[in-house]
């Protein structure tokens, strides 16, 4: 059993006998290793517990989400729990399966699954469905951006998949003195008492960047292609919206809902919002930067 | 008519808006921005079946308004609603 600690919540996990884990679990696990804990007396949000043998329970589907050869199918078991799997160019890579109080998950690697890349993938996104579900009425969200540290501040860079948010934050790092990565995909904001904070995580995309630090949240970009390059502050629906597209959750559950609309609400209330057309260059960064700064 | 499952009202940055977050609403990829006659509205029609006719009459009961013109108003704003697919 293994403790972690990503933006001050802490998840367990641990492997079944039947998962055989002694080989693969250091490699599984390698991105996780910056957030470990070796003792903890407090009780984790959720804790995830790893198979290796088929899915025990029946399920029906509700819905599915498919982007860039990636595909997760939600649905249901007979007894009301939930279920996602997760397929990788079609290949099946293991199932979840998490009670209704979004706090226990099973995944289910498929007996015959040897693939490390296969099984990573299944485990990543299975923790990151988990985290993004126990947190979301903890003032919690968990983002699909790339994030920018400069000067102690942290600047988001949201839009859909393909848009360019890896592409701008490389800008960044190239022609903004003092800019650094925190995180390339996938990071956790958090309201606190302190402010509002964006925090690194075991999760990143194609980038291998698992930075457990937080910044003050400072700006928070909304990306477009475009033949040229423009800036303009976003304000009340107009500045909620990309949020909405940028932070996971499984809407369809009222209470899930909830939480992350109010945490939406006091993201675009109190964090400016910006909307940036943008060529791939440096001016684009330039003006960013410039605007965005305060 | 009805609402359909899945639209819920919900006040986004002090304004009302209707998001589809239900499965089945999902697809709905939009917000619809309410003003306060038609978020007062929804607000009955969320309680089940309506016409045109009962909304006209709880209109009627909460604002200063005539029974044929609240009907008039009450028929747009229900074939905006029918235009954009969030009621059946």
């Amino acid at each position: 059993m293994s403790l972690y600690k990503v933006a001050e919540h802490i998840f367990e996990v641990k492997f079944n006998t039947s998962a055989n884990a002694e080989k693969s679990e250091p490699v599984l696990l390698e991105n996780y290793s910056p957030f470990k804990l070796e003792y903890q007396k407090a009780k984790p949000v959720f804790s995830l517990e790893i198979f290796s043998e088929a899915f025990p329970k029946e399920t029906t589907e509700e819905t599915r989400q498919v982007d860039e050869g990636q595909e997760i199918i939600c649905g249901k078991t007979l007894d009301g729990n939930f279920t996602f799997s997760f397929f990788c160019d079609k290949r099946h890579a293991g199932t979840l399966l998490c009670n209704t109080d979004f706090n226990k998950g099973q995944l289910y690697f498929p007996q015959a699954l040897e693939s490390i890349k296969l099984q990573t993938f299944a485990l990543n996104n299975s923790l990151m469905v988990l985290y993004a579900l126990a947190t979301a009425n903890m003032q919690t969200a968990l983002f699909h951006s790339a994030v920018i540290k400069n000067n102690g501040k942290g600047y988001m860079f949201l839009g859909k998949s393909g848009t360019g948010k890896s592409t701008h934050a490389r800008l960044w790092l190239k022609h903004i003195e003092g800019s650094e990565l925190l995180n390339d995909d996938n990071p956790v904001v958090r309201i606190t008492e302190e402010g509002i904070r964006v925090y690194g995580s075991p999760w990143s995309g194609k980038t291998p960047c698992y930075k457990n630090e937080s910044v003050a949240l400072a700006g928070i970009v909304d990306l477009s292609q475009a033949p040229y390059n423009k800036i303009e502050q976003l304000h009340g629906i107009k500045a909620y919206l990309p949020l909405l597209y940028s932070i996971s959750g499984m809407r369809w559950n009222k209470t899930l809902a909830d939480g992350l609309h109010q945490t939406q609400n006091t993201l675009a209330g109190n964090i400016p919002i910006w909307h940036l057309d943008c060529l791939p260059d440096k001016d684009a960064a330039r003006l960013c930067f410039e605007n965005i700064k305060g | 008519m009805k609402i359909k499952n899945g639209f819920v009202l919900r006040d986004v940055c002090g304004e009302q808006v209707i998001m589809g977050e239900g499965i089945g609403a999902l697809d709905f990829g939009r917000l619809l921005s309410l003003n306060e006659t038609a978020a007062f509205l929804w607000k009955i029609a969320q309680a089940g079946d309506f016409t045109v006719e009962s909304l006209a009459n709880k209109l009627c009961e909460e604002y200063d308004v005539a029974l044929e013109q609240a009907k008039t108003d009450i028929a747009a704003i229900i074939k905006e609603w029918q235009t954009v697919g969030v009621v059946e």
